[in-house]
């Protein structure tokens, strides 16, 4: 089956600072894909390309069309939530409703207020008497009930609670995400989504660091606690990543036959959020 | 089709001075009907009552007219913009609307339906004020004031200035939408400016003044252009008469101009640059997502 998004050679130049240097990334059908990088790493520059509301070089397709000249059918079968400050503040919940109903072929009425039936919040209200939680319910009931190939979430949850956080990730799971629907996220904030990810991206300077599935990143990595006996023997074996925790020290491995490292310490497949920063924090040791 | 249906909605929501200010205009202009001093001398003639009534029509017409003018220009400068600055473009965005029926639509809200509702407004402000004068004055003049044919050439009037200010002002209109498509802040600093300084360069360096000439002359001559004006004037009791022979005009109907309006190089070449303003304006709207 062919890949919802593939890009290569994705480029995206503001002036002489370079947002994507010649990324390439492919995301298939029925994924959650978290696309992980600190700030200024690229992950907007790339979400704007795949939603067609900037221009870049390189090649670029998401649901076989090209975003940026065909934004319009492409937002037929793909929703995204930017963030959740973006309701217009003069906008009725009911007025949203409406006008969804009204030019999207695919949204389900029937749907959006079975959601908010849920909630406290109620048609007449305008988004700027909503709390930021509030209309974030308002966003997801209205994105959830269009039936979309593909979400795209941009850093969906910031400025939350941790109550609004869960509710929102609750939500999508439990209320949105099925085998047909791929949902694509970004966010910093690693540790939030790391149990609902099937796969990663990690996006640092503008390339494309790890592009891989979870069941890859738990054969291809390995982080192993090593006490100081041992330490030399183990770099031997060219860890990527050193890590000094309460006197002991983690190393991480990349494509090292576990069977290897046994001998060296405890053995475990590390975390999303470790790999991420064992990652990004450069060379090895 | 449908989607413009649901765009100009979408705009009576956000903006809700599109139908507030005319009703507040209206509300005022009939309070002073109510409780002003009504000193309408007594007219006589058949003649005479039908220049009260057109003047009448006229001066409602004319006030709101300037204000329609007035608030469509800072409708067009702001429509671009605010949706940028409260990054709302996003939601709207996330839609499948395509950005240029958004921005045809922002126009044709501008150019057509903001005028359409002054125009209704004035309307029901001059019949409402005619009947309430009428029962002041209890006198004849109150019929007078309301004279149906009279009424029926001022809705020709008024159908006839919307189209003609539409299509003169088009560049104007592009360039607002431009400016407010582009512009990081202060819209009306950047639609001010660049004239501004184009004229004053121009001044220095060539001692001429063309650039404030073709401005000023696509702001004031669209009743040159577009009336019979040469050949007719206004007296001081709000009749219009023949330069020539003095005698009153017969209808509306010789007082406007659409051939010469219509067939005036200076028109398509106004209405050719608002094209490509606008067309400048849905480019720089699919780029241009956020400030």
């Amino acid at each position: 089956m062919a890949a919802l998004i593939e890009a290569r050679d994705l480029t995206k130049k503001y002036g002489a600072h370079v947002a994507l240097d010649r990324a390439n990334l492919k995301v298939e059908a029925g994924r959650i894909v978290g696309l992980i990088g600190p700030n200024g790493a690229g992950k907007t520059s790339a979400l704007r390309a795949i939603l067609g509301l900037t221009h870049y070089e390189g090649q670029l397709t998401v649901l076989g069309r090209e975003p940026f000249r065909e934004r319009t059918q492409l937002m037929n079968e793909c929703c995204f939530i930017a963030d959740v400050a973006v309701l217009p503040s003069w906008l009725r919940v009911d007025q949203a409703i409406d006008f969804v109903a009204g030019v999207h072929p695919r949204f389900r009425r029937d749907r959006a207020t079975a959601f908010l039936a849920k909630t406290q919040i109620t048609g007449k209200r305008r988004m700027r008497e909503l709390s930021k939680g509030m209309k974030t319910q308002v966003h997801l009931a209205l994105t959830m009930a269009i039936d979309a190939k593909l979400l795209v979430l941009d850093e969906p949850t910031l400025g939350l609670d941790i109550l609004a956080r869960r509710a929102f990730y609750d939500a999508l799971v439990n209320d949105y995400m099925d085998e047909t629907r791929t949902i694509l996220i970004t966010t910093h904030q690693v540790e939030e989504v790391e149990n609902l990810l099937t796969d990663v991206i990690f996006i640092d300077k503008g390339r494309i660091v790890l592009d891989s599935s979870l069941e890859d990143v738990a054969t291809r990595f390995t982080a192993v606690a090593v006490t100081a006996a041992r330490l030399d023997a183990a770099r031997a074996e060219k860890p990527f990543y050193e890590r000094h925790i309460l006197g002991k020290v983690v190393l991480y491995f990349e494509n090292v036959d576990p069977g290897k490292l046994e001998g060296f310490g405890e053995i475990h497949t590390p975390s999303v959020s470790d790999l991420f920063v064992a990652k990004l924090s450069g060379g090895a040791a | 089709m449908n989607n413009s249906n649901w765009l100009i909605r979408r705009e009576f929501w956000e903006n809700r001075a599109i139908w507030m200010i005319p009703a507040a205009l209206g509300g005022l202009l009939l309070l002073a009907a109510l409780f002003t001093q009504v000193s309408i001398p007594r007219l006589t003639s058949q003649q005479q009552s039908e220049e009260a009534a057109a003047a009448f029509l006229v001066v409602v017409g004319a006030m709101f007219y300037l204000v329609m003018a007035l608030y469509a220009a800072w409708y067009l400068l702001d429509c671009l913009y605010t949706d940028r600055k409260d990054r709302s473009i996003l939601f709207w965005k996330s839609l499948p609307v395509s950005d240029a029926t958004t921005v045809l639509c922002k126009l044709l809200v501008g150019m057509i339906i903001i005028p359409l509702v002054y125009f209704a407004a004035a309307n029901v402000t001059a019949l409402i004020a005619a009947f309430i004068l009428s029962i002041r004055a209890r006198a004849s003049i109150g019929s007078s004031l309301w004279n149906g044919d009279v009424w029926w050439q001022i809705q020709v009037l008024w159908v006839y200035v919307i189209v003609t200010t539409a299509v003169w002002y088009l560049p104007v209109a592009g360039w607002l939408m431009l400016l407010s498509a582009w512009a990081k802040r202060a819209v009306i600093l950047w639609a001010i400016l660049p004239p501004l300084l184009l004229n004053i360069f121009e001044r220095l360096f060539f001692g001429t003044h063309v650039v404030s000439q073709i401005i000023g002359r696509r702001l004031t001559a669209l009743p040159q252009v577009s009336f019979h004006f040469s050949k007719y004037m206004w007296t001081n009791e709000g009749g219009v008469v023949d330069n020539a022979s003095g005698a009153p005009v017969p209808s509306v109907w010789h007082l406007i101009n659409p051939s010469g309006f219509f067939t005036s190089a200076e028109t398509w070449i106004g209405a050719a640059i608002g094209i490509v303003f606008i067309v400048a304006a849905i480019q720089l709207r699919m780029r241009r997502s956020e400030i």
